[in-house]
């Protein structure tokens, strides 16, 4: 307990409360239960793609096709649910399937051929990208069915079913990343590849696994996003998505260059990003400004976090010396 | 030719642009149309060179674009707000304001990555969404346009039937390749792209040397920038967006390592003749422009396979080698 507030994720949540309470003052609706909800809401999707996201980051790879695939996935879902009246649950396991599909294309290419991931899904992220645009034209799904309607607002104890997802997607990866042999394993792999290797692991199955789970998050983020909208707009992940997701990841405390990251860091990056957009409508910032102020407040939360790293690695060479 | 994969893009290139001649039946090897793609090639150009000197780091400019718009933006301003007789001096003005941006931006990127030590892909990333909130701010999201007659020019303008932005590239181009390949500057460069710690350990300012590189980066985006405005008559904040992703591919298509340490300004220019031929053909032929893109990524997909493949051959071959 008396390390808790040494950890990332408490930093974090330190900025989180404080912009919160600074908005507050502002604008009291901001602290309502429903604004909350609304806001949680509004970023399952950032959260679970998120979550994703972490596992390639903390590998120490990226993936920029998530937005791609995401996309391909909502209209999938929504030629199914339009086209064949599939019930949610189905749906829910043909994009999931869709997704896995397309990740494990990904997880080839970098598993197999070693290809940098950055490089490959920035190829497929064009592929996706490219045939989702050909075969829909670019044309909306509107006309979804009721009870897929009905589902959306589907409420329990008063929390909106999305939140559920999040919160699922949230225990599934903590308990992978925290007990399971392969969860263990993409730390190492992040860590040392070679040495993860050496250990016995077996990488290429891991980043498989990996780009594959990345692509089951982006199915079940395609399902709960059309649940939000309650339509699909086919380029609606397409553009700079991605870079979004990424920011989020960070954000919560996952090092780039791998080996470190939790699940509960990506949630309360996607919240902090989540805070940041909502509070400033709130309390009434121009639009114009509001992407300043984001991007003043990444450069200045990376930069502060590797002079903080910096300052702990030269105490512990201190004590290294005595 | 130097190495083997740019014999690889040089095989590609040609048997591209032959298939493209003979199936387009003429159209593709007609004046017009070469004149056309020496147009649109610059700007793609610009910006890959940009990103191939950060990715020669190992590191990576994500605001490159976002340079490029802001710097857009701001000249924009420049030209339309201020009022003086001589236009020589507002549009050598408008250079300099251009330039200072990117030396700025340049600046800023470099100080948080190289000084500060944050991770390129973060700090640029940050920088990319604060640049793009200040473009959308001074456009208020729309465009800026009505220039004077005689900044088309550098978007507009030939000498002699060849384009002047491809001439402003290929000065460029070479200036890269010599500053790269020439120069102890650039064997620094390389040097602390494979291992930034041995480089600092061999008496090279490692810092000083990655804030120049990520300066050159900002530069190269502004003079892009000029371009693109005085092509399009008109700047805003999504300006040459769509050149983010494809530079990093064309970059690495075009043989640079993405970890660093290894690539060369031929091999790039290459790539970006091959996608610039690719998206010039396939529009002639009536491919779809989405089509077009997802054959981009199979390319980008199957050059690095071979390369992977090719490697794992002559690392096989070596093995043998030594086995006997």
């Amino acid at each position: 307990m008396s390390r808790l507030y040494q950890r990332k994720e408490f930093n974090i949540l330190m900025i989180i409360i404080v912009i919160s309470m600074l908005i507050a003052l502002k604008n009291s609706s901001f602290l309502s239960v429903d604004n909350l909800l609304d806001l949680l809401k509004n970023n399952t999707v950032v959260g679970i793609l998120g979550v994703g996201m972490l596992l390639a980051i903390i590998t120490g790879g990226i993936d920029i096709s998530v937005g791609a695939i995401t996309s391909l996935a909502t209209v999938i879902v929504g030629k199914a649910l339009v086209n064949y009246q599939l019930n949610m649950f189905f749906i829910l396991i043909v994009s999931s399937i869709f997704g896995i599909f397309l990740g494990l294309i990904n997880g080839f290419f970098i598993s197999r051929l070693k290809i940098p991931p950055i490089i490959v899904t920035l190829g497929t992220y064009n592929l996706y990208g490219g045939l989702n645009m050909y075969f829909t034209k670019g044309t909306w799904i509107t006309n979804l069915p009721e009870y897929f309607n009905s589902f959306a607002k589907i409420r329990i104890i008063g929390i909106p079913i999305q939140i559920f997802f999040l919160i699922g997607v949230i225990l599934l990866t903590y308990f992978i990343l925290k007990y399971t042999l392969i969860g263990r394993g993409i730390y190492c792999i992040g860590g040392n590849e070679e040495a993860a290797s050496r250990v016995g692991y077996n990488t290429n199955n891991i980043l498989l696994f990996v780009y594959a789970y990345i692509g089951l998050m982006s199915g079940i983020a395609a399902v709960v996003h059309t649940t939000i909208v309650r339509q699909v707009a086919p380029n609606a992940f397409l553009t700079g998505y991605e870079l979004t997701v990424i920011a989020a990841v960070v954000l919560g405390g996952a090092n780039i260059l791998g080996g470190e990251g939790t699940p509960i860091g990506t949630l309360f990056g996607a919240i902090l990003l989540g805070v940041i957009n909502n509070g400033l409508i709130l309390v009434r910032v121009s639009t114009f400004w509001q992407q300043i102020i984001i991007g003043i407040i990444i450069l200045f939360s990376v930069s502060f976090d590797v002079l903080r790293n910096k300052r702990i690695e030269a105490k512990m060479f201190k004590i290294d010396v005595q | 030719m130097k190495t083997k994969s740019e014999i690889v893009l040089l095989i590609l290139f040609i048997s591209i642009f032959m298939i493209l001649s003979v199936v387009s039946q003429g159209r593709f090897l007609s004046f017009d149309n070469l004149q056309i793609m020496a147009f649109q090639l610059p700007e793609l150009g610009m910006i890959t060179l940009g990103m191939m000197v950060v990715i020669l780091l190992a590191g990576i400019n994500l605001s490159i674009t976002a340079t490029s718009a802001l710097s857009g933006v701001i000249t924009a301003l420049f030209l339309t707000n201020i009022e003086t007789g001589n236009i020589c001096l507002l549009i050598c003005g408008a250079i300099a304001v251009a330039t200072m941006f990117g030396l700025l931006s340049g600046l800023l990127n470099g100080y948080i990555i190289a000084y500060i030590g944050v991770t390129p892909i973060l700090a640029t990333l940050g920088a990319k969404i604060l640049f793009e909130g200040i473009s959308l701010y001074l456009t208020k999201g729309g465009s800026i346009s009505g220039y004077p007659k005689q900044f088309f020019i550098f978007g507009n303008g030939t000498i002699f039937q060849i384009p002047i932005p491809l001439i402003i590239f290929i000065v460029f181009f070479v200036i890269t390749y010599f500053l790269l390949d020439r120069t102890p500057w650039g064997a620094k460069v390389y040097s602390i792209g494979s291992n930034p710690i041995a480089a600092k350990f061999s008496g090279i300012h490692v810092k000083r040397i990655s804030l120049q590189v990520y300066i050159y980066s900002s530069l190269l985006a502004s003079i892009a920038s000029i371009i693109m405005i005085s092509r399009y008559n008109s700047a805003k904040a999504a300006l040459g967006q769509s050149y983010l992703l494809e530079s990093i591919a064309a970059a690495v298509l075009g043989g640079t390592k993405i970890t660093g340490g290894e690539g060369s300004v031929l091999g790039t220019l290459l790539a970006i003749s091959i996608i610039q031929i690719i998206s010039s053909g396939f529009n002639m032929l009536n491919v779809n422009r989405f089509i077009t893109n997802a054959i981009m990524g199979l390319l980008l997909i199957f050059v690095l396979s071979v390369d992977y493949l090719w490697g794992m051959y002559g690392q096989r071959s070596s093995i043998k080698a030594t086995n006997y």
